[in-house]
């Protein structure tokens, strides 16, 4: 049988959510390996989200936000860039395939970029296989 | 020029009585006798008769401003400090958890500090490899100049030049040996956070006993935590019973942080720590 990925999609209510929704109502296809929790901002992703649901058997994590300069609460993304850029560094480091982990900017109104973008995600993190190192056995 | 241990315990007595007996602090934070020579420990000075145990020497690698914290605010405290000691302490004012008009810091210049454990002297591989503190009211002796510069980076390009399993072998390889007795949480100047988020049961953010996975959840959510914070003093390396070389790791994440954001951890009063701040132009390609 061929793997099917378990991705996490943490999308912001305001773009990333909306633009998810946009998806939806425009029906277009996407791939059902993610499943996704709407946050209020992207700033409100604590990094341990992110660990914990690789601990917690996710193979890859889908981070969307709203285009710096357009946030809801104007500098949340803001904050959340640089945030989520040591997350990035440190899984890098670490040795955890940095591809399991992918942030994007997706505004409300681009429910095409959303589908493209899960699209995409779902293909790479199928090549990297089942994500093991950080698992909880 | 070596340093004159001596000297700088002699200064460093006469000011803690000075400064007790004027009344300007009701703390002095310095080092004390322990069992012997080579162990002594964090003393905390409250009287003029316990100032004959202060000791300095070259074992004498605690970092105070570990203590700092510990008390309510308003308390008038003199603290000293070694250089690296000295960026924790800006870092601490940075991060409002103490303020500037309550300290009176003891500066200390000096270098070639030695592990208690292997005698080796502690230089830029452990520590940040600066000579005289950043921040000081009364210097303890004299600054240093002409020591070589170097980067404190430098240790990391083995590292850097490991491939992605060899980094995973290694971290693995190390992190397992830990023993969770929370010694580096304890030690480091940075960490206080109650409760600390691998102690919260609701939500639980990671597992408890020292197994693998959770050891792994422990120390890379503290390095995270400690992003752009950490002043390199190499304490929790130190500290650690199994020895495993997280100031690597701490090194690693200050690196990049300062190539990212442009500001080293504590070093002046007036930044902003680098992750509860944004420029607008900061760029999308550091998320690639």
């Amino acid at each position: 049988m061929e793997f099917e990925p378990k991705i996490l999609g943490i999308a912001c209510n305001w773009c990333t959510y909306t633009g998810a929704d946009l998806a939806g109502t425009t029906r277009l296809q996407y791939p059902q390996n993610l499943r996704v929790v709407r946050v209020m901002c992207s700033s409100r992703i604590n990094p341990s989200f992110i660990f914990r649901a690789f601990q917690l058997g996710a193979d890859g994590v889908l981070v969307g936000g709203c285009h710096p300069g357009d946030c809801h609460y104007n500098t949340g993304n803001l904050y959340a860039r640089r945030r989520l850029a040591v997350t990035r560094k440190i899984l890098e480091f670490a040795g955890i395939e940095p591809g399991r982990f992918r942030v994007e900017w997706i505004s409300a109104s681009e429910g095409n970029k959303f589908a493209e973008v899960v699209r995409e995600f779902t293909e790479q993190v199928k090549n990297l296989g089942p994500q093991t190192k950080f698992k909880i056995k | 020029m070596s340093i004159n241990f001596k000297q700088i315990e002699d200064k460093l007595k006469t000011e803690a009585r000075k400064l007790l007996e004027e009344g300007k602090v009701s703390i002095v934070l310095a080092y004390g006798k322990g069992y012997d020579e080579k162990k002594p420990m964090p003393y905390v000075v409250r009287k003029t008769s316990d100032i004959e145990n202060i000791v300095f020497n070259e074992y004498c690698t605690a970092n105070m401003a570990r203590y700092l914290v510990r008390y309510p605010r308003g308390t008038k405290i003199a603290i000293a400090v070694k250089p690296a000691d000295s960026r924790a302490v800006v870092q601490l004012i940075q991060e409002e958890k103490v303020k500037r008009e309550d300290l009176i810091v003891l500066g200390i210049p000096v270098y070639g500090m030695k592990n208690f454990k292997t005698g080796e002297t502690i230089d830029s591989k452990t520590t940040c490899g600066i000579y005289n503190p950043v921040l000081y009211d009364i210097l303890l002796g004299e600054e240093v100049h002409g020591q070589p510069v170097v980067s404190p980076y430098d240790v990391l390009v083995d590292y850097e030049k490991m491939d992605k399993d060899g980094r995973w072998t290694f971290w693995k390889k190390e992190l397992d040996r830990c023993i969770r007795c929370y010694a580096c949480r304890k030690a480091c100047p940075m960490c206080y956070c109650d409760p600390c988020f691998i102690d919260q049961n609701k939500p639980k953010w990671g597992e408890k006993s020292p197994e693998s996975q959770g050891n792994l959840m422990y120390h890379l959510t503290r390095f995270h935590h400690l992003a752009g914070r950490c002043i390199d003093c190499g304490e929790c390396s130190r500290a650690c019973p199994v020895d495993i070389p997280l100031y690597l790791f701490h090194k690693k994440v200050a690196k990049e942080c300062e190539e990212m954001f442009g500001q080293a951890a504590g070093m002046k009063i007036e930044d902003k720590p680098a992750l509860v701040n944004f420029r607008v132009e900061d760029s999308d390609k550091i998320l690639e």
